[in-house]
């Protein structure tokens, strides 16, 4: 591995003397919108819709039908909210494919992560808001039908698995193969670690209880530490890799006459 | 990305023989290191907290385990770890032939824990302890992370061996950084024995 | 970064790691001898034996860590740090056992 420190002392020697001003202005409000659209989606989800410390698995139908009446204030606020700001995640994946194509690794991956990123917010973010919200709007349902939402719910949330794993597994695979170093390669493996919690996440569909049930300390906490620190790496590595742009940077895309 | 040694092949003969603090292996793959070592450690501390509330039925599930697997795949992994050793200091001398053979010879150990594990496992599905279990739900998923972990490292250190293979291309880092992941898989798996086989 | 040892310190090198490695292999068959229920004379010293068995698992980590992952030779800072997770980890573990 090359010394960070001597490639950034060469980086600083090539700036000219009139310094540019740093990044494109739409990569900033991109990254603005990515920020601000993740802060909400954490207000959403843990303060006002309670998802995140999750409620427990391990309850009777009318012990989920008493907690759907004790949060229904904050479910409706919060997540109809979220449904509202839903193209948020589109935002963010765009801005993350945007940066994986600047990469040298092939526009196909940065495809594949948007794709599979898009596919798994239905699972992993639309059916959990749309089961609460109907069953905290009809709360004069069937207690039995209240209980399939509440396990429907969350099994769907936190047990969406395939489309994240393949979209992460991507990003590991696009920055390890990168060579415009876009983002450090350390950034992978932090990747890789997601995956690896995703995976294990999985397994609170056989658990009612424990460490592995859907509030489980592994399958929930420590994968939440892992999804936590990614993101806040991610906004960090973003800031750089926005600030790298300046107005010279190649656009990503040519006019149909110039190929 | 640059070989270290690569540029100062000249200097090296001529400097003492004394060796300067070092990063081996990078600090992209000790970011890794030292994270998966932090992430594992949490699930060591929570593993050990469930035993506490209920020892006496983790204890007696834990006398199913074969603790003689156990103790050769240890050896197993340990051996593997030698050889990855040996290989990078093969690397460092230059002797790039050997060095292949050494990480094949380390890949080959990895093969041969993966199916030592997968008999262990069958043998104890097979004997009905599945992850209705608690403590053996804790050993699929340790053992099951840790295997995951060990498929990585075989695919890693397939790359360095491909990168010696290309005669332009020779990485000594990379055969430091995969030999480095190598280990950890190592050192965590020396941690899991002690603690699922002989923590009891 | 690192500069090419000479000869005769990867000499030295070969023959520490192989040491090593028979010092891994040892511990690793006493602590399998010393752990509970493994020894036909059981006794009631169940909790001594797991001291010696986490003690050995210590000693083990911290030969591959320094030996084989070459922290010896790494900068302080990271000596500090795995120094830190072994001892974290493994009081943390012995703790929770013999509470």
């Amino acid at each position: 591995m090359t010394d960070a420190g001597s490639a950034l002392a060469e980086d600083r020697s090539e700036e000219p003397a009139e310094p540019e001003r740093k990044g494109k202005r739409e990569i900033w409000i991109f990254y603005w919108l990515f920020g601000v659209f993740y802060t909400a989606l954490s207000v959403g989800v843990c303060l006002l819709g309670r998802a995140t410390p999750p409620p427990r698995p391990d309850v009777t139908e009318l012990q989920a039908v008493a907690w759907f009446d004790k949060h229904q204030m904050g479910i409706q606020v919060g997540f109809v909210f979220l449904l509202v700001i839903a193209g948020g995640a589109a935002i963010s994946n765009g801005i993350i494919g945007y940066f994986m194509k600047r990469m040298s690794s092939g526009k196909m991956l940065a495809y594949a992560y948007i794709a599979a990123m898009g596919v798994g917010a239905i699972p992993g973010f639309q059916v959990l808001l749309v089961c609460w919200l109907t069953a905290t709007f009809r709360p004069d349902r069937d207690p039995d039908v209240m209980y399939l939402l509440y396990d429907l719910g969350m099994l769907s949330y936190n047990g969406s698995l395939g489309c994240f794993t393949a979209a992460y597994i991507v990003v590991a695979i696009a920055i390890l193969y990168d060579k415009n170093r876009i983002f450090p390669k350390w950034f992978a493996y932090v990747t890789i670690w997601q995956v690896v919690t995703e995976v294990l996440a999985s397994q609170m569909w056989l658990h009612h209880s424990g460490a592995f049930a859907w509030n489980g300390m592994i399958t929930l906490y420590i994968a939440l530490v892992v999804f936590g620190l990614w993101i806040v790496c991610f906004l960090a590595l973003f800031r750089k890799a926005a600030a790298a742009e300046t107005a010279r940077t190649p656009a990503l895309y040519e006019l149909e006459g110039t190929r | 990305m640059t070989a270290p040694g690569r540029d100062l092949p000249a200097t090296a003969q001529s400097s003492p023989p004394v060796r300067e603090r070092s990063l081996p292996g990078g600090v992209d793959m000790w970011v890794m290191v030292l994270g998966d070592l932090f992430f594992f450690g949490c699930y060591f501390v929570t593993y050990m907290v469930f035993r506490a509330l209920s020892v006496e039925e983790f204890s007696a599930s834990q006398r199913h385990l074969n603790v003689g697997i156990g103790v050769t795949n240890t050896v197993v992994l340990l051996t593997s770890s030698l050889f990855a050793a040996l290989a990078v200091i093969a690397v460092r001398e230059g002797a790039l032939r050997n060095a292949r053979r050494l990480l094949l010879a380390t890949g080959a150990c990895g093969v041969l824990f993966t199916l030592l594990k997968v008999y262990e496992w069958h043998s104890e599905i097979s004997r009905g302890h599945t992850i209705h279990d608690e403590f053996f739900g804790f050993y699929y998923v340790f053992t099951g992370v840790h295997l995951v972990h060990l498929a990585l490292g075989l695919l890693i250190l397939g790359i360095a061996v491909r990168e010696l293979h290309d005669s332009r291309g020779r990485r000594p880092a990379i055969v430091e950084q995969s030999v480095l992941f190598w280990h950890m898989i190592d050192l965590l798996w020396v941690v899991i024995f002690a603690l699922l086989y002989l923590m009891r | 970064m690192t500069r090419l040892p000479a000869a005769p310190l990867l000499q030295r090198d070969k023959l520490t790691v192989l040491i090593v490695w028979a010092a891994l292999s040892a511990a690793t068959v006493l602590a399998w001898l010393l752990a509970p229920g493994e020894s036909p004379s059981a006794t009631n010293l169940d909790k001594e034996l797991v001291v010696a068995v986490v003690a050995l698992g210590l000693i083990k980590c911290r030969l591959i860590i320094r030996y084989f992952m070459e922290v010896r030779h790494a900068p302080r800072g990271l000596q500090i740090a795995t120094d830190g997770w072994l001892a974290v980890v493994w009081l943390a573990l012995l703790g929770i056992y013999l509470t």
